[in-house]
């Protein structure tokens, strides 16, 4: 399973969450600023993703997934990320351009960013980590 | 006129389930006529009776700190009305809840049949102290808590409605419409009067039209459209299907409506809405509607 598997799928979800025509939906497209989601959309889009793919995403978990290895402090302080938190953010999300990224960004601006190809990725790795997770069983 | 629709919690089990009920009494200010002409209660009212019930039970363990809104629903399906001296046994199920969000499904009966469901019901939390005070809330969760069996011969009592009876109706309904294509389409406007009997209690500190009112405003809405549009055959209310609300409408907003046929088969017809106000998107769901 990857991006390009998982897309279409997702495109379609994220079409119908979001009330927009599908091919206004490619990987690139931010969900906030390019297709108009709210945060009550984040719950539907992310509830709709677990029933089609049949599995759990905890809320906040891209925000953990960028931070890695990093602690909390070491992500981030006082809701703002810590330059090793940037880079870190970047890492993760590196299907965002560099230009979307800006120093001292809040911990709440990160949504901000995400786009359909994060949303591609999130489901991959749920979805291995589940299977790596019944394989262990 | 209260705007709280569980008489009493029978059965709370924190996090997880409760089972509560509700009496629908000729004194019932939210009443209105089925296709038969029979008094009924409101049927979104259930919805709203179920998902109050989910409420108490998510603001019961988190301390009445934080109180779920309405904001997703997957399908709620109105099997049948129900009639004055019919009690409700309503019970909500916690699918999953954590400090930002509550997901659970619900069922209202009476009797043994099932008369309403709720699936895939999502609500975000928000802060308790925006919506209304901490001791108040609590207390009204006293007053109804209350845990025990309701007495099985009170589930078969049918009230009788003296001959010359009238009820306070209350209609949810759009004030006007504003642009009508038989067939096809219509567009309607709704001004939500600030002196609303339901706003006190929806919410004290920050009155907000209750999805549920929308949604049978919606519903009558739809009749409308059929009675306008003469299809050859009748069609009645099955279910609602993915319903959002995105965004809180408050008194004196203007709720503009537009309906149109998604999709029409021989048997069922589905119709979406869109509501905005001032041109944002504030609510959407698909209607739909089977063969009666």
């Amino acid at each position: 399973m990857n991006v390009d598997s998982v897309y279409p799928k997702v495109r379609e979800i994220i079409a119908d969450v979001l009330v927009v025509d599908e091919k206004d939906v490619s990987l690139q497209k931010r969900l906030i600023a390019d297709l108009g989601a709210e945060s009550i959309d984040f719950l539907d889009l992310v509830f709709q993703l677990e029933k089609e793919f049949s599995i759990k995403i905890p809320r906040g978990q891209i925000e953990k997934n960028a931070r890695g290895n990093l602690s909390e402090d070491e992500f981030e302080k006082g809701g703002v990320l810590t330059a090793e938190g940037l880079l870190s953010l970047k890492n993760y999300l590196s299907e965002i351009p560099a230009e979307h990224f800006k120093d001292n960004m809040k911990m709440n601006e990160i949504p901000m960013l995400f786009t359909v190809e994060t949303f591609c990725k999130l489901i991959v790795a749920a979805v291995n980590e589940q299977t790596v997770t019944e394989k262990a069983v | 006129m209260r705007f709280l629709f569980v008489d009493r919690i029978l059965e709370l089990s924190r996090g997880e389930f409760v089972r509560g009920v509700k009496h629908i009494g000729p004194q019932d200010p939210y009443l209105c006529y089925d296709q038969q002409g029979k008094l009924c209660f409101i049927p979104s009212l259930v919805g709203e009776a179920l998902g109050q019930l989910a409420a108490w039970n998510v603001m019961e363990a988190n301390g009445f700190s934080m109180r779920p809104v309405a904001g997703i629903a997957s399908c709620a399906r109105l099997i049948r009305p129900t009639y004055v001296g019919e009690t409700l046994l309503l019970e909500s199920f916690i699918d999953r809840l954590d400090d930002t969000v509550v997901q659970y499904h619900s069922v209202a009966s009476v009797g043994s049949e099932v008369v309403f469901t709720l699936d895939g019901a999502l609500g975000p939390l928000l802060p308790m102290d925006d919506f209304i005070d901490r001791s108040l809330v609590t207390q009204q969760f006293n007053d109804i808590n209350n845990p025990g069996e309701w007495p099985p011969l009170a589930l078969d009592i049918r009230d009788t409605l003296p001959d010359n009876f009238v009820p306070n109706l209350v209609p949810f309904v759009f004030d006007s419409i504003i642009a009508s294509e038989p067939g096809v389409g219509l567009s309607a406007e709704m001004k939500c009067n600030p002196l609303a009997p339901y706003f006190p209690d929806h919410f004290p500190r920050k009155p907000v039209l209750p999805m549920t009112v929308l949604l049978e405003s919606k519903i009558n809405l739809a009749r409308e459209f059929l009675e306008l549009s003469s299809f050859s055959k009748q069609y009645k209310v099955h279910e609602l299907r993915k319903i959002k609300m995105k965004d809180f409408i408050l008194p004196g907003d203007v709720v503009t409506c537009h309906l149109t046929i998604k999709s029409h088969e021989e048997n069922k017809l589905v119709l979406n809405f869109r509501s905005e106000v001032a041109g944002k998107l504030v609510c959407v769901l698909d209607l739909i509607m089977v063969l009666s």
